[in-house]
């Protein structure tokens, strides 16, 4: 998946106009961002991936861009910017 | 010594029986004496379950309930190897964590298949001439998912609500037929798919939901005691029941 269109998913499950995540942004800046939103972040990972995130994964993620770099080699488009915090893939 | 939930002689048929609720129903049904039909999808775990299994008599027909059409026409089959069934137990089903917003409609459409049109279409296949014996107890499986709220699990639920309506219908129309409907709505227990859905949660939020459960989480035995009550004689007089078997989550 384009990285692209994957920040459009994150949009939505933000319940945010197409287009404003971009990748930079802190996730405690989004009010979506609770215990609810991560549980939706993991179900919609594995609706469109088919890969199951642990929670302590995602706890290790500071931003959006922390976020596409667990999913690895299945965004494309991502930044390479180091190792992701408890990437699935090891990458 | 009388055991009053014996079920020497009895052929049962149990959904879901390669893993969890179900495979440890069938093992116990096994313990107390019946011959058990296992379905499942996975040939291999079914071949597992069976070697499990005491005593002998047994057999595994794998089947993807999804293929509901076909569930009348495969029973009839089955009976005809098996000889006429005196219960039925669907513990087949599919669970998904799914807040409203990742939520789509072929997954709950997915969820609703196994989990309750297949029940509907097990029911149906057992009423045929044939397949049932004379008499016969259906167990469904319902969750306290379906009788109290809980968040991301709406499609669930619903699946899991409709099976006591489910229930309930058909304990009037099949009552005629010498047929019992019941089912049992277990909480949280510790099988694979008990444990995919604590995958998701945190430690904090698994911690919590452990707590709301008085005592403990429980095992696939736990349920299976409770599907065999209502399989054997002891529930001769039960019918659109709602076992709930939950650990006392639902008492507060």
């Amino acid at each position: 998946m384009e990285k692209n269109e994957f920040l459009l998913l994150l949009d939505e499950l933000l319940e945010l106009e197409p287009g404003t995540v971009k990748g930079s942004e802190s996730l405690d800046s989004f009010a979506g961002w609770n215990s609810l939103g991560i549980i939706s972040f993991m179900a919609l990972v594995d609706e469109h991936f088919s890969v199951n995130l642990q929670p302590k994964q995602i706890a290790g993620c500071a931003t959006i861009d922390d976020l596409v770099k667990l999913l690895g080699d299945q965004i494309s488009g991502k930044i390479h910017t180091g190792s992701a915090p408890g990437s699935v893939n090891g990458r | 010594m009388m055991n009053p939930l014996d079920l020497t002689g009895k052929t049962i048929l149990v959904t879901g029986a390669s893993s969890g609720i179900g495979r440890e129903t069938a093992r116990l049904i096994s313990q107390l004496g019946a011959h058990v039909v296992l379905v499942g999808r996975n040939e291999e775990s079914l071949a597992e379950t069976l070697r499990s299994l005491d005593g002998e008599g047994h057999s595994a027909e794998p089947f993807d309930l999804s293929s509901t059409d076909e569930i009348p026409r495969w029973l009839k089959r089955i009976s005809a190897t098996s000889g006429p069934l005196h219960g039925l137990v669907h513990s087949a089903g599919m669970h998904k964590l799914r807040p409203l917003r990742v939520l789509n409609s072929q997954t709950a459409e997915d969820i609703m298949r196994i989990n309750v049109v297949a029940a509907i279409c097990l029911a149906k296949g057992f009423l045929q001439k044939g397949v049932c014996a004379s008499s016969g107890s259906v167990v469904f499986l319902s969750s306290v998912a379906g009788l109290t709220g809980q968040a991301g699990v709406a499609a669930y639920a619903a699946s899991k609500g409709a099976i006591v309506a489910l229930t309930k219908a058909l304990a009037v129309e099949l009552a005629g037929e010498h047929i019992r409907v019941n089912c049992v709505a277990p909480g949280v227990v510790t099988t694979e798919m008990g444990e995919g859905l604590l995958g998701m949660l945190t430690p904090e939020q698994s911690a919590a939901l452990e707590a709301m459960h008085l005592l403990g989480l429980g095992s696939a035995r736990d349920v299976s005691y409770a599907i065999a009550f209502l399989l054997a004689e002891t529930a001769r007089w039960i019918t659109g029941a709602v076992l709930v078997v939950d650990g006392g989550y639902t008492a507060h």
